[in-house]
């Protein structure tokens, strides 16, 4: 058996039995997340096959083919295609009300055009003839007017 | 007393021993922290739903959609969509909203046992056409850049083929369009009996199967033990490493069953041996799909590495849409979409479609 020695720290014997302990430490970490954690198993199974994937089960391979002991009966495949017809009626839908959309944003488009040129046609004349003389001079006369008005009254 | 040639060898079996107890306690601090779902790393509001498809719009840190041009990323049907969303920090799709576009994602979802009769024409002109139809109501905007990867590259070409006027720009990432390239998936697939798939009387093809003709492209990770053992190794990285390669595992391992009507038809018409983008015969539905009516500007990204999808079959495009901007990056099917060094390809991305403007 190894000697201690005090300045070298534990003997190889010691470090092997408290290796020996950490590896039930090890091995009571994986039972308490086996007990605590739902996936941890899914993802245990995972890494036993090389693989991280989280969340589920890793896909299993496929068995060869011919390796079936009976043959399979014909899949009745009349709801499947009657689920996949509703599908595609889904998508035509979709396409309709798309379609409903765009008419409604062109029209609001359209629509908001001409009212949006005639306000700024509006505002420009408006600019325009606040610009003329006659305008100035008649903006120039309007609060004496306004205050002899107000004065007879 | 221990002689001193068995007390190096109990050293290093108890080195060993804490080696391994190491690695599998970080093996369950990485199982018991919460996982990457695949529900994307950017927040985003359900903008649009059909049968298992949603349309999903990024929005920015006020909630608010991001603002900009619009772009629509239509990934492959038969995975995940969210390897283009992946981590923060690492999402293509965040990457392009932060350099100015309003951002739209094709969720495909997973398809029921009833979707096994999807074929070509209710993916295009349906749920891609719909989506984009969707994108342009409320953006506002007459067109929407697509960005496509993989299959879903395919379905984008085909769509801006067939509806050129709704498109802006066009990039194809990963997009094999010369199906006679002998490697990648549909090679293999049709190795492993995809030929023998019923356009009349499809299956949904399992998960595990889709996955299998992918494992066969991968060296070292179509067996058990290959795997097991990379797991093994990498688990002396640190956990934020790990973190990063559970969420790629969480997408990788999780292949969605595919409809086995719409892997048949794209077999038939695009497979080897078949090859009709390039000889100019491929249809969608009852509609020739005319290549020369791609108009748009288009930029096609091929990977050096690609297992999946061969260069040499993505860059073909050239010869099909001679003005598209070829490019190949170095790295693999999935790196340079959402590897460490995939940065160069969304910047690239979104240099190209900001070029439109103006």
């Amino acid at each position: 058996m190894a000697e201690p020695n005090p300045e070298n720290g534990p003997t190889i014997v010691e470090r092997w039995l408290e290796d020996q302990q950490q590896w039930q430490r090890t091995v009571l970490a994986y039972l308490d997340a086996m007990t605590k954690n739902d996936d941890f198993l899914v993802h245990l199974g995972n890494a036993m096959r090389g693989s991280l994937l989280a969340g589920k089960p890793y896909p299993t391979a496929p068995s060869p083919a011919g390796e079936t002991s009976a043959p399979a009966a014909a899949p009745d495949d009349r709801i499947d295609k009657v689920l996949f017809a509703l599908h595609q009626l889904e998508g035509q839908l979709a396409d309709v009300q798309l379609t409903l959309e765009e008419i409604r944003g062109g029209r609001a488009r359209s629509a908001a055009a001409p009212a949006i040129a005639l306000k700024r046609a509006r505002a420009r004349v408006k600019k325009a003839a606040a610009k003329t003389p006659a305008a100035r001079a008649s903006k120039a006369r309007t609060p004496s007017k306004a205050r002899k008005r107000k004065g007879r009254a | 007393m221990t002689a001193p040639g068995q007390e190096r060898e109990l050293e290093a079996l108890l080195a060993l021993s804490r080696r391994s107890r190491a690695k599998l306690d970080r093996l369950r601090e990485v199982l018991t922290s919460p996982g990457h779902y695949g529900k994307g790393a950017t927040p985003a509001t359900v903008v649009y739903r059909e049968n298992k498809l949603r349309l999903l719009r990024l929005q920015d840190e006020t909630g608010e959609p991001f603002a900009g041009p619009p772009v629509l990323f239509i990934p492959a049907p038969v995975s995940r969509f969210f390897i283009i969303d992946l981590l923060p920090g690492r999402s293509f799709a965040a990457h392009i909203a932060k350099a100015g576009f309003d951002v739209f994602i094709a969720d495909f979802g997973e398809p029921g046992e009833e979707d096994r009769f999807s074929d070509l024409e209710y993916y295009v002109e349906g749920l891609v056409r719909r989506s984009v139809r969707k994108v342009l109501a409320l953006s506002g905007q007459p067109k929407v850049n697509l960005i496509g990867y993989c299959l879903g590259g395919t379905l984008s070409l085909l769509y801006a083929a067939l509806h050129p006027d709704s498109v802006a720009r066009l990039v194809l990432l990963t997009t094999i369009v010369d199906g006679d390239v002998k490697g990648g998936v549909a090679w293999v697939a049709h190795r492993m009996g995809l030929e023998g798939e019923s356009y009349d009387h499809p299956r949904l093809v399992p998960a595990a199967e889709v996955k299998s003709w992918f494992e066969m492209l991968a060296p070292g990770s179509n067996s058990q033990a290959g795997r097991v053992r990379d797991l093994w190794d990498r688990l002396g990285d640190s956990p934020e490493r790990l973190r990063d390669v559970r969420t790629m595992a969480s997408w990788v391992d999780d292949v969605v069953p595919a409809p086995g009507r719409l892997l048949a038809e794209m077999y038939q018409k695009f497979g080897p041996g078949r090859n009709r983008l390039m000889s100019g015969t491929a249809t969608v539905g009852d509609r020739v799909v005319d290549c020369a009516a791609v108009t748009m500007p288009v930029l096609a990204v091929s990977a050096e590495k690609d297992l999946i999808a061969p260069p040499e079959g993505v860059d073909a495009i050239g010869k099909l849409v001679p003005h598209t901007e070829v490019m190949r990056l170095p790295g693999g099917h999935v790196g340079i979409v959402a590897g460490r060094s995939a940065a160069a390809l969304w910047q690239r991305t979104a240099d190209f479609l900001a070029s439109t403007r103006g």
